[in-house]
């Protein structure tokens, strides 16, 4: 048993951002660039976020999801797990392991309703099937922690638990998925690091809280200039982009 | 210890190549059965280890792989210590697999490559405990039920604060190897529970005899107690040697538990009138708490403890850590060393069952000769092996199959009584009249109902959910 977290063998296993930013070998072949690999995980996520709202499942869902789905790209090849089939079967799963199940058939009858491309239309027995293979890529390894859990109590520590700034954070940690930094970063730091965002933009004075808590602030720091990074690229990243980053995975090389 | 370290990262393994087969393994002999799927014993190849393999059995699914699996699987990865049983790894099977009578196996539905099955690892343990318990001539020594008590105790005290509820506490999920050690097992009813205890849960768990009263209520908000008052009924087996609530039905259930705990309402137990079923089973004469009288035969410190565990109220039921601080573990004769327990051959109750009948047969065929078809069993040395499984096949034809269903690594869950009505009836311990009252030599005077193991028990350990596994997993929010 591990005594503490910095010494828990999980904390070892949080990937570094090389491995995590590791475009592999047949993708590559394929013209797959790191700005693809990343477009495409981001247009995934997205994909998650919509089909959970028509099928009217929680936040937390989404979050598990989007996380199997970075998680399975760590270890596979886009070119051989389709994203369009392996990010419904995401959510599929996912809707399982937090006991908010949505049935098979509900999720292709969405997915045909969001998407008429016949690239996105995939069949029951093609998430079942993807099923299986997702939770190999995982290891079954299917518990996600998420920086929700920790806001609140965090929010209401420094004394910012008004509305607004709970809003605030909690759409920020929303749009962190948007990123790899649930598979690099430690889910309690993902969270301080939107109320440090939330604190700064809302002009809140918090360097005395953060001071101290005994966080290394300079990783704080860093996952939100990453996140802001994020917001300002944001408005590059286009649908057409997005396609033709789609479109290189079907050239046969 | 842990808690609040486990699990606070997002961990990934170091990278794999998928799952290995199950061809990885030999297997060497069944040890349970249930709906979930067989059990195996079967041992590495390339090392030789011993393990036991849990089949998942994929073809009913049409929801992919099952959430009962996913759950178990979850929970077992976050787990992490020596009284919880160990999921080493997770093998599938890819080709279609030939079925117990050797037919080749239904070709995948949906062509899916893993319905050849998906298997779970887990070490090998070489007893449950009512496998070992049954055991014709097995008597625990005190010192023993300490020892199995206090590392039982220390395993759900680490679940609880793990935030996982176990939900089916009974001796046959509690494991336990030639050096002594106990092993939770079976996390197939287990989940994850927030401290709030605002979330509904179902009430539809924990095998019968086991069930704490507020379960049987029917609420759906409840927390660790419900596996504190399984562990209480544990306890008082052991020390009586048999089962103490041996219900039939959720009613008859009941009863046995106000019979001895006395009936509850708002003085013991505030807030029991708001629970859906408090009404509906509110006895109609008065029913006091006789705990103390009808085990008064127990050791003053075990008393104390057992009283604390089976409190109506959950509320005020002693909690996994509380327990462990008992006077009762900390009072000569002390707990054992695991180490030095007697080493048994293995017993599980898929087996023991096996082997019963096996006995009873031949029990049958000696009085056939002797024309007497009504005799009661011959006493085994160690009777209460013999009480708590009433071993009288004497009038059915029908053998009971070892269809035992109730081992640890799988077992049924969502079937009624499995082996129902045809188990217990004729002759019988009862019949024979050798103990009189349901509660043995303290209480000659306990009443009983139908006695303990009257008519159609359902059998020990029958889940008695109901319904079928779909519904189970599907329709309620767990």
């Amino acid at each position: 048993m591990a005594a503490n977290f910095w010494t828990s063998s999980h904390y070892k296993h949080l990937l570094d951002q090389e491995d995590v930013d590791m475009v592999n070998p047949l993708d590559k072949e394929k013209g797959i660039t790191l700005e693809d690999f990343k477009l495409i995980k981001m247009h995934m996520a997205n994909y998650i976020l919509k089909l959970a709202q028509q099928v009217k499942v929680r936040q937390r869902v989404v979050a598990t999801a989007v996380t199997y789905m970075r998680r399975v790209y760590t270890k596979k090849s886009m070119t051989e797990y389709d994203p369009r089939l392996v990010a419904p079967t995401c959510l599929y799963l996912a809707s399982k392991a937090e006991e908010s199940t949505v049935q098979a058939r509900l999720l292709v009858f969405y997915i045909k309703k969001l998407y008429a491309d016949d690239k996105y239309r995939y069949e029951i027995k093609d998430i079942l099937e993807m099923e299986m293979k997702v939770l190999e890529a995982l290891n079954y390894y299917l518990v996600v922690y998420h920086p929700y859990r920790s806001l609140s109590p965090l929010l209401q520590d420094a004394g910012l638990n008004d509305l607004n700034m709970t809003q605030l954070t909690w759409g920020l940690v929303n749009d962190t998925y948007k990123m790899d930094l649930i598979l690099v970063h430690p889910p309690h730091l993902i969270a301080l690091a939107c109320i440090y965002i939330a604190s700064v933009l809302r002009e809140k004075d918090t360097t005395a809280w953060f001071e101290e808590l005994r966080v290394d602030m300079n990783v704080v720091k860093n996952i939100s200039m990453e996140i802001l990074d994020f917001y300002e690229s944001n408005r590059m990243f286009t649908e057409e982009r997005i396609n033709a980053a789609l479109q290189k995975l079907t050239l046969r090389p | 210890m842990t808690i609040e370290a486990l699990g606070q990262v997002n961990v990934t393994e170091s990278p794999t190549a998928g799952s290995r087969s199950v061809d990885c393994f030999e297997k060497l002999e069944q040890i349970g059965e249930g709906t979930y799927g067989q059990v195996y014993m079967a041992k590495e190849i390339e090392t030789g280890e011993v393990v036991a393999l849990k089949k998942i059995r994929m073809d009913n699914e049409r929801e992919g792989f099952p959430i009962t699996a996913i759950r178990e699987i979850k929970i077992l990865k976050k787990l992490h210590h020596e009284n919880v049983i160990k999921l080493k790894e997770i093998v599938t099977s890819d080709g279609p697999e030939k079925d117990e009578q050797g037919r080749p196996g239904k070709s995948s539905i949906h062509g899916n490559k893993y319905k050849g099955g998906i298997y779970m690892v887990f070490e090998y343990m070489d007893h449950d405990l009512t496998g070992l318990a049954d055991r014709p001539g097995m008597r625990f020594t005190v010192p023993q039920i300490k020892c199995y008590m206090r590392q039982l105790l220390t395993g759900l005290h680490y679940c609880h604060v793990n935030q996982v509820l176990h939900r089916d506490i009974k001796g046959s999920n509690l494991l336990i190897d030639n050096e002594g050690n106990v092993k939770l097992a079976d996390f197939g009813l287990a989940r994850s529970f927030s401290n709030d205890q605002n979330a509904n849960l179902t009430n539809r768990v924990i095998t019968l005899w086991y069930r704490p009263p507020e379960l049987l209520l029917g609420t759906t908000k409840y927390g660790p107690a419900v596996d504190m008052w399984s562990v209480g009924c544990i306890f008082a087996e052991l020390l009586q040697g048999k089962p103490i609530f041996p219900g039939k039905d959720e009613p008859e259930q009941l009863n046995k538990i106000y019979e001895l705990c006395g009936a509850p309402d708002e003085v013991n137990w505030p807030g029991v009138s708001k629970i859906p079923y408090y009404n509906k089973f509110k006895p109609t004469r008065q029913m006091k708490r006789r705990l103390r009288e009808v085990f008064r035969h127990f050791d003053r410190h075990a008393l104390e403890l057992l009283e604390k565990m089976l409190t109506l109220d959950p509320a005020q039921r002693i909690t996994a850590k509380d327990a462990l601080d008992a006077e009762y573990f900390w009072t000569d004769p002390l707990p054992c060393d695991p180490k030095s327990l007697p080493k048994y051959e293995s017993s599980h109750e898929f087996q023991t069952k096996k082997k019963r009948q096996q006995r009873q047969n031949e029990e049958m065929a000696k009085r056939q000769k002797m024309q007497h078809p009504r005799l009661p069993p011959i006493q085994q040395p160690g009777q209460h092996a013999q009480m708590r499984s009433g071993p009288n096949q004497t009038i059915h034809s029908q053998p009971q199959v070892a269809a035992g269903p109730t081992h640890h690594y799988g077992k049924p869950r969502g079937r009624g009584a499995p082996y129902g009505s045809n188990n217990m009836s004729g002759g019988g311990p009862r019949g024979s009249g050798s103990s009189g009252g349901g509660y043995g030599v303290g209480a000659p005077n306990y009443p009983q109902q139908g006695g303990p193991y009257g008519g159609s028990t359902a059998g020990r350990g029958s889940n008695m959910m109901g319904g079928n596994r779909n519904q189970q997993q599907y329709g309620w929010q767990q």
